[in-house]
């Protein structure tokens, strides 16, 4: 009963009040469906399958030469890239006067299982690369890849570098081996063979297993505990629910693809030892001699900065920098540091090679 | 039951009824035996949990033996408890029995969908469905065409540029 006497009335007060914010939550925010996660404006320029290529409207009077085009991870959707008009990656790179596109994946159906690494590479990003250089009457573009789009980014500068005049690897997966995260822990003792074989396409369930085990504390609870504090302030809230709609928006791999990806990359780690084969040629990252920008993060707890890396030195690039920031995996391209360093750093880089 | 016509006017329907049962039958049992295996790994898996979360939980009654009285103390505690617990967590989550056991458990849960799959097929081609190895089938041929249709489309174009 002493103890109890003690109690600060502050602290009551407090649980008194995020109680009331739990309670009123739902009148004051949106449904996650009332959220429209496309903000800049653009047009659909191409539409191959279930993949479309976006092509984002010019916000400067003067555009560089050399076009750029983005290839989003195959993990969430890449409304990542543009998720809110204060910390967009497209709107800044258009406020530099760049001409974006962006590659969208599309959620993959079950009658997708057998697209594979070939398809993905040699496919539809091909077919991408062709139409932008067809549209824009260059012979060659600047490619920028994040994540797991920076690892079919890579692979397609190894296999094309006549295309490719600048490449960029944003949070690259590379070097599976060195990989120090929780997800290529479980990647290396799934049984990948069994589970396409058995369900087709890697389930998004799967992917968000991955998630819940990254920083669960942090993430199942302060997040959301920060969230009721905070559901007053209407940007935070904003920004907040506009994740959190990205994060649940996770499509399917095909599971070919998967079933390459995680044994070529994760298992027995092909990509960096040049040892791995795409559509039948091979991938040597020696090929990969343009200019090349590569991003980690040394927070990044989906892929570490040891996995990416590795790229840097591999290539045969003369012209290379590597940029280490203080953030996470999304901190370094949806915050307010991409916004002030991450790509003000890329725009100048680019900038002076488009 | 029967899925053959001509099984009618030889031995009945009854004939293709009893083999899908006996197939039904057999899966049943396989998965019995294959649920035992996974509630073996599902079994482990939470009590690496539940023995993590109890070290965590020590961890952080010995760096914080008093109940927080004050919204600051609340706010040191739960930063604490957040921090011990994300740190042994992950430890788990990154090691090698962790890996090793939850791959196993992915594995049976596997077998157990494949059975199911198995029974389903039976199902479905006793009322004349195809199966998911048929439609499998559908979808590989589907990608192999798209594929060479996409090659074909490259070299018209590549021809004809050089008409050009």
């Amino acid at each position: 009963m002493r103890s109890e006497a003690r109690i600060d009335p502050k602290l009551v007060e407090e649980i008194l009040k995020f109680t009331r914010n739990v309670v009123d939550a739902p009148k004051l925010v949106a449904a996650p469906d009332e959220i429209n996660l496309e903000v800049t404006p653009h047009e659909i320029a191409q539409v191959i399958d279930k993949t479309r290529l976006l092509h984002y409207k010019p916000l400067t009077d003067k555009q560089h030469k050399t076009p750029l085009l983005i290839s989003y991870a195959l993990i969430n959707r890449y409304h990542i890239l543009d998720i809110h008009p204060e910390k967009s990656w497209v709107r800044n790179l258009l406020e530099q006067g760049f001409d974006v596109y962006m590659l969208d994946w599309g959620s993959p159906t079950s009658m997708d299982k057998y697209l594979d690494f070939d398809d993905y590479v040699n496919g539809y990003l091909d077919s991408c690369v062709e139409f932008i250089k067809d549209e824009t009457s260059t012979e060659k573009i600047s490619l920028q890849g994040y994540c797991t789009g920076a690892t079919i980014a890579t692979a397609y500068t190894a296999l094309h570098p006549e295309n490719v005049k600048n490449f960029i690897a944003t949070a690259p997966v590379i070097d599976g081996w060195r990989d120090t995260t929780v997800i290529s822990n479980l990647a290396k003792h799934i049984d990948v063979e069994k589970m396409v074989n058995t369900i087709g396409n890697m389930p998004p369930e799967f992917m968000y297993y991955c998630f819940s085990v990254l920083k669960p504390f942090e993430q199942g609870i302060e997040k959301y505990v920060n969230f009721f504090k905070n559901i007053d302030n209407k940007k935070f809230v904003d920004n907040f629910l506009r994740v959190e709609k990205w994060l649940g928006d996770t499509p399917p791999i095909p599971g070919e693809l998967f079933k390459q990806w995680i044994k070529d990359i994760y298992q027995d780690n092909l990509l960096i030892q040049n040892k791995m084969f795409v559509g039948g040629s091979h991938i040597d990252l020696k090929k990969i001699d343009m200019p090349l920008f590569t991003q980690v993060a040394v927070g990044d707890h989906l892929v570490s900065p040891e996995c990416s890396m590795p790229l840097h030195y591999a290539v045969g690039s003369q012209d290379k920098t590597l940029r280490i920031y203080p953030t996470g995996h999304v901190g370094m391209i949806a915050s307010s540091l991409s916004q002030k360093k991450v790509l003000p750093e890329l725009g100048q880089w680019l900038s002076e090679r488009s | 039951m029967a899925s053959k016509p001509q099984a009618l006017t030889s031995t009945g329907p009854m004939r293709a009824f009893a083999t899908s049962s006996k197939k039904i039958a057999t899966e049943l049992i396989e998965i019995n035996e294959k649920l035992m295996e996974f509630n073996k790994f599902y079994t482990e898996y939470y009590k690496q949990l539940s023995d993590t979360w109890s070290v965590a939980q020590k961890k952080v009654n010995q760096k914080v033996p008093d109940v927080p009285h004050d919204v600051e103390q609340f706010e040191a505690f739960k930063r604490i408890w957040i921090d011990i617990f994300d740190n042994d967590f992950t430890e788990l989550f990154d090691s090698e029995k962790f890996g090793e056991n939850y791959g196993k458990l992915v594995s049976k849960e596997l077998e157990l969908t494949k059975h199911w799959t198995n029974i389903s097929n039976v199902i479905l081609q006793s009322a004349n469905l195809p199966s998911k190895e048929e439609i499998d089938e559908v979808y590989k041929e589907l990608h192999a065409l798209k594929k060479r249709v996409t090659k074909l489309e490259i070299e018209l174009k590549r021809k004809k540029e050089d008409k050009r």
